[in-house]
């Protein structure tokens, strides 16, 4: 198991934003975590990297324990997350946010390297490579958001509503980038409301309902169950 | 009262001087502010450590000069690391913590360095005695060098944060936060950089105004609100606007001075901040 969090609680203030979430997320493998708005699936992400200290669980990553920990320590082990409404900057160029991006990157001819395998892959991006960040459009800068998490060559990508405000069209094309990635061996963990592209893309899922894991399993098996479909998957 | 082209143009050079040592002190507080999200009440403190330093060094030890504007900077920047490291990391952004800690120790340093020198004024040598004569114009050289020294130093600022890896995090971590954290960079290790880099900066302004003008344990303050006002013209975390700011601010001062009286340089800066606010309040260059 290259992730496992256990028996997660987070408490904001007086609130209960999860009670007891765990799940595993196997190397090589897509989970989806689903769930409506609110019900606690960007925080899981966040108790992940550190963003958020849980009040009590333990996450594991690669058989080390993790929680408690400073995001950029974790952020150093191989886990790189994508934060909801991307988290660019703004006014720095694409290529000055990839830079960034391969902070962590001791070796120079290593991020020479992964910076071609981005312009590569994503030509729209080297076109843009001196476009401030802010002016790309939804899309742009979705893709870039990614292309500089790849850039640290990570082992997990937590990905948070990466769909969120993009044409049907772009969340396919998110969709492909998301499977290119899985193909490349790195582990995704992605959270989305957009059902569709999670069911899409994932090997497991788990449903998320006001901070309790209300269903999870192998997408087919869970695509199998009316009950399952119809309550959790709006199909 | 005759005014000739020959004051007019020593009032540019004197407003460029002056502004290019705002420069060296406002460049730190902004980039303080815009990466921790820390005013730095005791940056105009440093700035005066950074010159009775140099007095220390230079004139009561006998070193040269420069070589003791070097030095002053590299300890200037020791003692900004030990101050983010033991008054400003244990706070945890608090910021009402940052405003009574920072003021605080702003009237702790002024009075030590009150106690440890003589009474009296103080005043560093010249940095370049003389002047040039430009077409029958006679041009303080002791006020070129000032600037061109500023102008180094700024352009060295912009080079690291643009050319190097650390640089470019610092830059991120003002724009987004958690982004930053999200590539792994270590915000306390922003934090130290930040503080040592804008102390150095401001001993060298320091050292500079000492050289041109008078050395007082309270020139701090002065400096101080001249580097607030050039952040309010220039914009939150911009370095040309930093730039900007401080030249604008001391050219303007100075040809005012000029026509109306030293008094200007009091109530400008506070006439500029209040316009500023009420009709640019991002700054010339700022963001948002």
């Amino acid at each position: 198991m290259l992730l496992e969090v256990k028996d997660l609680w987070v408490r904001y203030g007086g609130a209960e934003v999860l009670k007891g979430v765990s799940l595993e997320v196997e190397e090589g493998s897509v989970v989806s975590l689903l769930g409506a708005n609110g019900a606690g699936k960007s925080t899981t992400l966040r108790a992940i990297t550190g963003l958020v200290v849980p009040s009590s669980g333990e996450i594991w990553f690669d058989g080390e324990r993790i929680d408690g920990e400073s995001p950029a320590r974790i952020v150093s082990r191989g886990i790189r997350h994508v934060l909801e409404g991307r988290g660019l900057f703004p006014y720095m160029s694409v290529l000055e946010n990839l830079k960034v991006g391969a902070y962590l990157v001791k070796d120079k001819a290593q991020v020479q390297r992964a910076l071609e395998d981005i312009f590569t892959h994503f030509p729209v991006l080297k076109e843009r490579r001196n476009q401030q960040a802010r002016t790309l459009s939804g899309g742009e800068q979705q893709m870039l958001t990614i292309a500089r998490a790849l850039m640290g060559c990570p082992r997990l990508l937590l990905l948070d509503e990466p769909s969120l405000g993009l044409s049907p069209m772009m969340v396919r094309e998110i969709g492909k980038m998301i499977r290119n990635v899985h193909e490349r061996g790195v582990t995704v963990l992605l959270v989305e409301q957009n059902t569709r592209l999670a069911l899409d893309v994932a090997d497991t899922c788990y449903v998320l309902e006001t901070g309790s894991v209300a269903a999870c399993g192998l997408t087919r098996e869970l695509m199998k169950s009316d009950l399952v479909r119809r309550a959790y998957l709006g199909l | 009262m005759d005014i000739g082209v020959q004051d007019v143009v020593q009032s540019i050079i004197n407003g460029l001087c002056m502004g290019g040592t705002y420069v060296l002190i406002g460049l730190g507080l902004t980039l303080i502010l815009g990466i921790m999200n820390i005013l730095q009440f005791a940056h105009g403190e440093v700035y005066m450590i950074g010159a009775f330093t140099v007095y220390f060094l230079c004139v009561l030890q006998g070193l040269n000069l420069y070589l003791a504007v070097l030095i002053s900077m590299v300890t200037t920047a020791v003692l900004g690391l030990i101050l983010e490291r033991v008054f400003l990391r244990p706070l945890k952004g608090r910021f009402l913590s940052y405003v009574c800690v920072t003021t605080g120790l702003s009237l702790i340093l002024q009075t030590v360095v009150m106690l440890m020198f003589s009474k009296g004024t103080k005043q560093l040598p010249s940095l370049w005695k003389g002047s040039f004569d430009l077409a029958g114009v006679f041009i303080s050289r002791e006020r070129v060098i000032a600037i061109v020294m500023a102008l180094l130093l700024t352009l060295a600022l912009y080079t690291f944060l643009k050319r190097t890896k650390y640089g470019l995090a610092m830059i991120a971590s003002a724009q987004h936060r958690e982004g930053a954290l999200m590539q792994g960079i270590n915000p306390n290790v922003m934090s130290a950089m930040v503080v040592a880099i804008g102390s150095g900066l401001a001993a060298v302004g320091g050292a500079l105004g000492g050289s041109i003008f008078n050395l007082d344990p309270y020139m701090g303050g002065l400096a101080f609100m001249k580097g607030i006002t050039l952040i309010v013209i220039g914009g939150l975390g911009s370095i040309p606007g930093a730039v900007a700011g401080g030249l604008i601010l001391g050219i303007v001062e100075s040809v005012l001075a000029l026509f109306f009286g030293s008094q200007m340089g009091i109530i400008l800066p506070l006439v500029l901040v209040i316009v500023f606010l009420i009709f640019r309040p991002k700054g010339l260059f700022g963001h948002d």
